[in-house]
C-alpha cells in the first residue's frame, strides 16, 4: 500500500511538471504584462506622460524579470518553487505568492471539504430513503431536487443567496471569511462558529450539486443491491428490514459513490470557486480571478498549480479509499 | 429435400428482413421514458425560440431605448382593477412611488390598461436571415405602452426578446464545442483502441494528462486570454475550442473501451480474413457500433458547456456584448445595488435551467434507450 502511495506521488511529479509548462505558457499568452496594467494605472490615475509612464513600466519590468524571456521566468519560477519554496511575487498584492497560498488554501480546503461532507452524507441518506421508499412521494421530491441540483447554475444560487443575505435580511456576514475581532485568534470552538456563519452559503451553494449526485447514485445502487439473492436470503433468514438494509445491502451500495470522489473534489472546488467569486468570500477563488484580469501571471501560475495538486490528490485518495474499502479490488 | 431447405432458409431470410432496425428499437424504449420526451421537447422549445427569436420579440432585441430602462417584468391580467373579466389578456404599466421610508418601489397603473394582441405588425426583421418580415407573436397595438414579459434591462431592451436571441449563441456554442470535443474523442479513441500497443500507451498517457487539469480554472485561465479587439466570430470559435478542449476525454476513454471490446470479435476478424482494409473496419464495422456512446456523451457534454459558458459571460471573460448568451445577460447582477432594485435581471436564468435540464433529460432517456437490446 505504502508503496503503492510513494509510486503514485512519483508519478505525479512529471505530470505536475507538465502542466505547470502549459498553465505558465497560456498565462504568458496574451499580449502584455501586468506593467502594462500599472503603465495604464501611472497615465489614468497618476496623470503621468505617456513617455514618463512608459519608462516607469520598462524600469518595473526590469525590477521583477518581465523582460526576460519567458523560459527563462518559467525555470525562475520553478527553481523558486522548489528550492524555496517560493511561487514568485504578486504585483497586485506585493508579496509572495506563497504566502497567499498559506493564507488562503487551508480557507478553500475547509469550504470544498465541508461542501463534500454534507454532500456525501446528505447525498447518501437521501438516497438510501429514496432507494427505500422508491416512488413515494417522499422519493419524487428526491428526484426533483436532485434535477434543480443539476440544472441550477451555482453561480445563479450564489447571487440568490447575495440578495437575500444582504437585501433582504441584511446580513452582516457577507464578504469575509471570519470577523475582524477574530482575525488573529486561534482556533476555537467560537472561532469556528464565527466563520460557520460567514461561510455556510459557499459551503451549501458548493455541496448542493454533489448532494443530488450523490443521492442518485445511491439511489440506483442501493436499487440494484437491493434486487440480488443475498438479500432475499437475508429476508428470508427472518432479518429485520433495516438490519438487511444497512448490513446487508448499503455497504454494498457505497463503492460506486466512494468511486466517484476521485471526480467529486474537483467538481466541490469548481462549486467553490463559483459561489466564492459572486459571494466575494476571501479564499483562491476571487483572488484567481483578479489575477486573470489584471494578468497578475504568478497568482494565475500558482493558483492553476495547486488546483492541478489537488486534483491529483483527490484522484489518489480516492482510489487508496476504494482499495481500503472493498478488498477485491488491488492497487498495482 | 433440397428443395425445402432452401425455401425454411429464405423465409429465415425474409423474417430478418422485417426485423426492426436498430433506430426502431431505440425510439421504442425512448419513447416510453415520459421525462426523456419531456427533455426533447424542451431542448426543441429553445431551439425553435432561438431560430425564430425575431418573430417571439416584440421588440428589437439590440436597439437601446433609454427611456424604457429597468421595467419589471409586465403581469399579464384577465381581471381588471374593477374584478371585471376580460378575454383578451392586458396588462398595466408601472409606475415608480415612494414608500412610507421614502424608498422608490413599482405599483402598478390601473388607469389605463393595454390589451396584448396576437401576430402583430411591429419591427422589421427578416426570417431567417432572408425572409422580410414584420409580424411577431404578440405585443401591444396602443404605441404608448411597452410590454416587457420578463422586465427591461438598463437600456431598455425586452429581456425575453434577448434571451431568444442569446439562445442563439449560448446553444449554438455549446453544440460547435460539443461537437469538436466528439469528433476529437471519438476518432483518438478508435485510434487507440484499434491499433492498440503503443500508440493505445502514449494516447491514454495524453488522456491522462489532459484530465489532470483542472477544468473550470484553465477554462477561466484560457477566456480570459481572448483579446477584446477579436471580431465576433473568431471569439465564438476559440471559445467554443476552449470547452472542446477539456471536454473530450471521457468520449475517448469510453469510445476506446468499446473498440478493445469489439476488435476481438468474430465479425470484425471475418471482415479482417475477407481482407477488408483498417479503415473499412474502422468506419464501417468499429465506429458505427459506438455511435450510441457518442450520443450519450454529447448530449450529457452539452449542459456541462452551457453552464460553463453562461459562468464566464457573467464574470465577463467569455461572450462579450454586442454577442448575447444568458450570461452576458446576467452579468449586471454582480453589483449588488443593480440586483437589489431591480431583481428581475437574472431571469435570463431560467433559459439556463430549461436547457441543462433538458439536454440532461435527454441524455439519461436515451442512455437507457441506447442498448435497447437488454432488458431494464
Amino acid at each position: 500500500m505504502i508503496s503503492y502511495i510513494l509510486r503514485r506521488l512519483l508519478l505525479s511529479i512529471p505530470l505536475l511538471l507538465g502542466i505547470s509548462i502549459v498553465s505558465f505558457a497560456i498565462i504568458q499568452l496574451p499580449p502584455g504584462d501586468f506593467a502594462t496594467t500599472y503603465q495604464n494605472f501611472l497615465i489614468n490615475q497618476a496623470n503621468m506622460s505617456p513617455v514618463d509612464a512608459e519608462k516607469a513600466a520598462n524600469e518595473y519590468r526590469k525590477i521583477y524579470g518581465l523582460d526576460r524571456p519567458v523560459y527563462e521566468q518559467y525555470l525562475n519560477w520553478i527553481k523558486g518553487i522548489v528550492t524555496e519554496g517560493k511561487f514568485g511575487y504578486s504585483f497586485a498584492y506585493k508579496q509572495d505568492v506563497g504566502q497567499l497560498i498559506a493564507e488562503r488554501l487551508p480557507r478553500t480546503l475547509f469550504l470544498a471539504l465541508s461542501a463534500h461532507l454534507i454532500s456525501t452524507i446528505f447525498g447518501i441518506v437521501i438516497g438510501i430513503y429514496s432507494a427505500t421508499h422508491k416512488y413515494s412521494i417522499g422519493d419524487y421530491a428526491a428526484t426533483v431536487f436532485a434535477f434543480i441540483g443539476t440544472a441550477a447554475p451555482r453561480f445563479f444560487l450564489a447571487i440568490i443567496a447575495v440578495y437575500f443575505l444582504v437585501i433582504e435580511l441584511k446580513s452582516p456576514y457577507v464578504n469575509r471569511f471570519v470577523s475582524p475581532e477574530y482575525s488573529f485568534a486561534p482556533l476555537s470552538w467560537a472561532k469556528f462558529v464565527d466563520i460557520l456563519k460567514y461561510s455556510w452559503p459557499v459551503i451549501v451553494i458548493a455541496g448542493f450539486g454533489g448532494i443530488a449526485r450523490n443521492m442518485r447514485v445511491m439511489r440506483g445502487n442501493l436499487l440494484d443491491v437491493l434486487n440480488m439473492q443475498y438479500v432475499t436470503t437475508a429476508r428470508s433468514k427472518g432479518l429485520r428490514e433495516d438490519v438487511v438494509i444497512n448490513k446487508h445491502a448499503v455497504p454494498n451500495a457505497l463503492h460506486p459513490i466512494i468511486m466517484y470522489q476521485g471526480t467529486v473534489l474537483p467538481y466541490m472546488l469548481q462549486g467553490e470557486l463559483e459561489a466564492a467569486i459572486v459571494l466575494n468570500m476571501p479564499s483562491l477563488a476571487p483572488m484567481f480571478y483578479s489575477s486573470l484580469v489584471n494578468q497578475d501571471i504568478y497568482v494565475s501560475g500558482g493558483f492553476l498549480l495547486i488546483y492541478s495538486v489537488l486534483l491529483v490528490l483527490g484522484n489518489l485518495i480516492a482510489d487508496v479509499v476504494l482499495a481500503l474499502v472493498d478488498p477485491r479490488i488491488r492497487l498495482s | 429435400m433440397a428443395n425445402k431447405k432452401l425455401k425454411s432458409a429464405s423465409a429465415v431470410i425474409l423474417r430478418a428482413r422485417e426485423h426492426e432496425s436498430y433506430g426502431t428499437l431505440v425510439w421504442r424504449r425512448f419513447r416510453k421514458s415520459k421525462i426523456a420526451i419531456l427533455g426533447g421537447l424542451m431542448v426543441i422549445m429553445l431551439i425553435v425560440l432561438a431560430i425564430f427569436s425575431d418573430f417571439f420579440a416584440p421588440y428589437d432585441p439590440v436597439r437601446l431605448n433609454m427611456r424604457s430602462g429597468y421595467i419589471p417584468p409586465h403581469r399579464v391580467h384577465f381581471i381588471d382593477a374593477e374584478g371585471k373579466f376580460h378575454l383578451r389578456p392586458f396588462i398595466y404599466g408601472w409606475k415608480q412611488v415612494l414608500d412610507e421610508n421614502m424608498f422608490p418601489k413599482w405599483v402598478e397603473d390601473t388607469s389605463k390598461a393595454y390589451p396584448i394582441y396576437f401576430f402583430v405588425r411591429g419591427w422589421e426583421y427578416k426570417l431567417l436571415g432572408f425572409i422580410p418580415m414584420n409580424i411577431h407573436l404578440y405585443g401591444l397595438k396602443d404605441p404608448e405602452g411597452m410590454i416587457f414579459l420578463l422586465g427591461s434591462d438598463k437600456f431598455g431592451r425586452d429581456i425575453f426578446s434577448r434571451s431568444c436571441l442569446a439562445g442563439r449563441i449560448s446553444l449554438s456554442m455549446s453544440l460547435f464545442g460539443t461537437i469538436i470535443s466528439v469528433a476529437v474523442g471519438s476518432v483518438l479513441g478508435v485510434i487507440s483502441g484499434y491499433f492498440g500497443g503503443a500508440v493505445d500507451t502514449y494516447m491514454q498517457r495524453f488522456v491522462e494528462f489532459v484530465q489532470s487539469f483542472p477544468q473550470l480554472p484553465l477554462w477561466m485561465a484560457l477566456a480570459a486570454i481572448i483579446p477584446d479587439t477579436w471580431d465576433q466570430f473568431a471569439v465564438f470559435v476559440v471559445m467554443s475550442s476552449i470547452f472542446a478542449l477539456l471536454s473530450w476525454t471521457l468520449l475517448a476513454r469510453e469510445v476506446r473501451g468499446k473498440v478493445l471490446s469489439l476488435r476481438e470479435t468474430d465479425f470484425v476478424l471475418a471482415a479482417r480474413e475477407m481482407g477488408a482494409s483498417d479503415w473499412r473496419i474502422i468506419f464501417h464495422h468499429l465506429y458505427p457500433n459506438t455511435l450510441s456512446h457518442t450520443i450519450v456523451v454529447l448530449t450529457l457534454t452539452i449542459p456541462t458547456i452551457i453552464l460553463a459558458e453562461s459562468f464566464l459571460s457573467f464574470l465577463g471573460i467569455g461572450i462579450q456584448e454586442p454577442l448575447v448568451s444568458w450570461g452576458v445577460m446576467m452579468r449586471e447582477a454582480q453589483t449588488i445595488q443593480t440586483l437589489g432594485f431591480n431583481i428581475w435581471i437574472i431571469s435570463p436564468v431560467f433559459f439556463i435551467f430549461i436547457a441543462v435540464l433538458g439536454w440532461n433529460f435527454l441524455g439519461d432517456g436515451l442512455r437507457d434507450a441506447a442498448d435497447p437490446y437488454t432488458i431494464l
